[in-house]
């Protein structure tokens, strides 16, 4: 029992991380129809940012990581600013420009710090608590407060703003949204800033947790993009959701499994996606090309 | 359509790409069999991951080799011939690996340094074999010394030898039995694993688990609760350096009190910065290339590292840069030449380095001693007579 509830809280701990890579892919979607491929560097980004303001400039980590989210949201608007001239053209062309903005991204990380990465150390220094003999990362709460925030926030956002009304209508048709007067550039290129500040927000968090380098974007945006999927793309609560059913599952198959955890955990997720192709909280309002 | 200033910032990130492409194949076939001819430079080869999972290994190690070259060079070259060193990227990647490999033996160099990745080496190795192409590299998988290729040097010991030094240290030294082991599936991972089983078994000694992750792991919960429950006195890592930290790190979160054990990468300093100073008190590590304090040589070496790139020198650094003074020391020997030549004159080469004398055996292994060392507030402490 114990054993078992261990995994769960080493799964949670995680899978929070991987809900936040979720929500910016789905937002960006949602609003789009367009799979970020940069997604994971931008993580990386934030994860660099967010890290070297408060160990280089000895800034406090919150105030490290609200750095982080604005640097990285510049970056998604510059993104979705040279995709713009193909929005509604060449969808293919865009897909691939995101992929190529991936690629420049981790090349820049390494011009600017290095190809060897460094670790950062916890900003919460507490030793972990022991409930019941089962031990919870102080840290780890921190991760799943935050995210819970951040949630909680965008879905304000998104349900009780202008701004927010006017992407979802953008999302759902936006030749109508245009007729209404919604500037659709706009609100596409709030999409890209608040995807990118969500991934700078998991990176920042991540990055005492793991260790940031040039690379680590790729197998959180991976993880991030199937728990998307999972949970139904472009669904917020369904990130939430597939983000931490990934955490969790790959915690339990890394028990179970041992070395082959990566390949179950997969063959889970596409068993699952056979079922359910339109994931848990399958919305299929987004259609756009 | 497009106004301009948008087609700048849209060609930007192309023209970043296109360079990088640019540099990383420049070289290869352009004034090919130069090597041979006995004038112009001397064309030697270093294939290391530049991009990729382990870039980082990559760069440490081509920094190593370039240090030692360009001492070379500065020193008047072989013969009054300059050594002309070409970095290739093989991304960690062996199908990468093997197409450089073709490259390389096209391309008219006398021999190859690196890989830092086992299982790029070996599939190289029947490419340079065929090509009469000695090749140093960093690798340390126990199967490099099992090819038995004549062209096929180590620059550093088997972990055969890591893991066997380890064992007698723990079981026999301090008589501890009690021992549980993690370790990736990855080629290292896999190595270390059967070594150090090898190595406790003619001891008699089981473990009391035996876990094993994948290299691309993030959380260690369930493994880690498996070994805590069982009470270990150590805990064996056989990793990379940012997985062994991850794992040392959350071991200590969860309450495993073991001593941490496990090979170079415990030494290195993503692996302690990973982990954290007080996870990794106390943890034993066996390694050639402890401290850059332990003698003349290795001082002066990490004062040159220190002034070429403003960085701390440490052990994949010290071994490409002992593999690259002994193919020098070889290639003044037979006066540049290369070929069988060149293999035979290298296996003859003894030469006292960073990590020790080297001294080549059939298999190819130059060096067959590691030595234990115990982490004291974050520094690797020797510990003599073991």
């Amino acid at each position: 029992m114990r054993a078992f509830l261990q995994t769960l809280i080493g799964g949670i701990g995680f899978g929070a991380v991987y809900a936040l890579v979720a929500m910016g892919f789905s937002i960006v979607y949602r609003t789009m129809g367009l799979v970020n491929f940069a997604h994971g560097s931008v993580v990386m980004i934030g994860a660099y940012a967010a890290s070297t303001f408060s160990m280089t400039v000895a800034l406090p980590f919150p105030v490290a990581i609200v750095i982080a989210i604005v640097v990285t949201g510049l970056i998604g608007l510059v993104i979705e600013r040279v995709l713009r001239p193909l929005e509604g053209r060449d969808f293919d062309l865009m897909l691939i420009g995101t992929i190529g903005f991936g690629t420049v991204l981790e090349a820049l990380a390494i011009l600017i710090w290095g190809a060897t990465g460094h670790a950062v150390p916890s900003p919460v220094g507490s030793a972990p608590l022991d409930v019941f003999g089962v031990r919870v990362r102080a840290y780890s709460l921190v991760v799943i407060a935050v995210a819970a925030g951040a949630t909680v926030l965008l879905a304000l956002f998104l349900r009780r703003t202008k701004l927010g009304a006017a992407m979802q209508a953008v999302a759902m048709d936006p030749q109508a949204a245009t007729a209404v007067g919604v500037h659709v550039g706009r609100s596409n290129a709030m999409a890209f800033a608040i995807g990118a500040g969500l991934a700078a927000l998991a990176g920042g968090l991540i990055g005492p947790m793991l260790y940031v380098s040039p690379v680590m974007g790729g197998s959180l945006g991976i993880k991030g993009f199937a728990a998307a999927i999972f949970g139904g793309f472009g669904s917020i609560p369904g990130a939430i959701v597939g983000g931490m059913a990934f955490g969790i599952l790959d915690s339990f198959a890394a028990g179970t499994f041992q070395g082959y955890s990566e390949l179950v955990v997969f063959l889970v997720f596409t068993v699952a996606i056979m079922i359910l192709p339109t994931g848990i909280f399958g919305e299929r309002t987004v259609n756009r090309a | 359509m497009f106004p301009s200033p948008l087609h700048r910032i849209l060609t930007a990130p192309a023209a970043v790409l296109s360079l990088l492409v640019l540099t990383s194949c420049s070289a290869p076939g352009e004034q090919a069999g130069a090597g041979e001819s006995g004038t112009g430079p001397i064309k030697v080869a270093n294939v290391n991951a530049q991009s990729g999972q382990l870039s980082s290994l990559g760069k440490w190690e081509n920094k190593g080799v370039k240090l030692a070259i360009d001492e070379v060079n500065k020193s008047g070259g072989i013969n009054g011939r300059q050594v002309q060193l070409d970095l290739f990227d093989d991304q960690g990647d062996p199908t990468v690996g093997t197409n450089l490999g073709r490259k390389i033996a096209d391309g008219g160099y006398v021999a190859m340094l690196g890989t830092a990745e086992s299982a790029v080496t070996l599939a190289m190795a029947p490419i340079l074999k065929d090509a009469k192409i000695p090749n140093i590299t960093s690798g340390q998988s126990p199967k490099l010394a099992g090819l038995k290729s004549p062209f096929l040097f180590l620059n550093a010991p088997t972990s055969v030898t890591y893991d066997e030094t380890l064992a007698k240290y723990l079981v026999e030294t301090k008589g501890l039995k009690k021992i549980a082991l993690i370790s990736n599936n990855g080629t290292y991972g896999t190595g270390e694993h059967d070594a150090f089983l090898a190595s406790l078994k003619t001891r008699g000694v089981t473990p009391l688990a035996d876990e094993v992750v994948t290299p691309d792991q993030k959380d260690f919960s369930a493994a880690l609760t498996g070994i805590r429950d069982k009470e270990p006195e150590v805990l064996f890592i056989g990793a990379e350096e940012v997985e062994s930290g991850l794992i040392a790190k959350q071991a200590r979160e969860l309450g495993v009190k073991a001593v941490l054990a496990g090979g170079a990468p415990m030494g290195t300093e993503p692996y302690l910065t990973t982990a954290g100073q007080d996870a990794t008190e106390g943890a034993v590590v066996s390694s050639p290339y402890l401290t850059n304090d332990a003698t003349e040589a290795t001082r002066a070496f990490a004062a040159a590292y220190k002034t070429a790139y403003g960085e701390e020198a440490e052990v994949h650094g010290a071994k490409a840069y002992d593999g690259a003074r002994i193919l020098v020391e070889a290639l003044k020997a037979t006066g540049g030449a290369g070929g069988q030549k060149l293999a035979d004159a290298i296996r003859a080469t003894k030469y006292a380095g960073l990590l020790g004398d080297f001294a080549y055996d059939e298999s190819g292994v130059g060096i067959h001693a590691t030595q234990i060392a115990v982490i004291k507030s974050g520094e690797l402490v020797p510990e003599t007579a073991s």
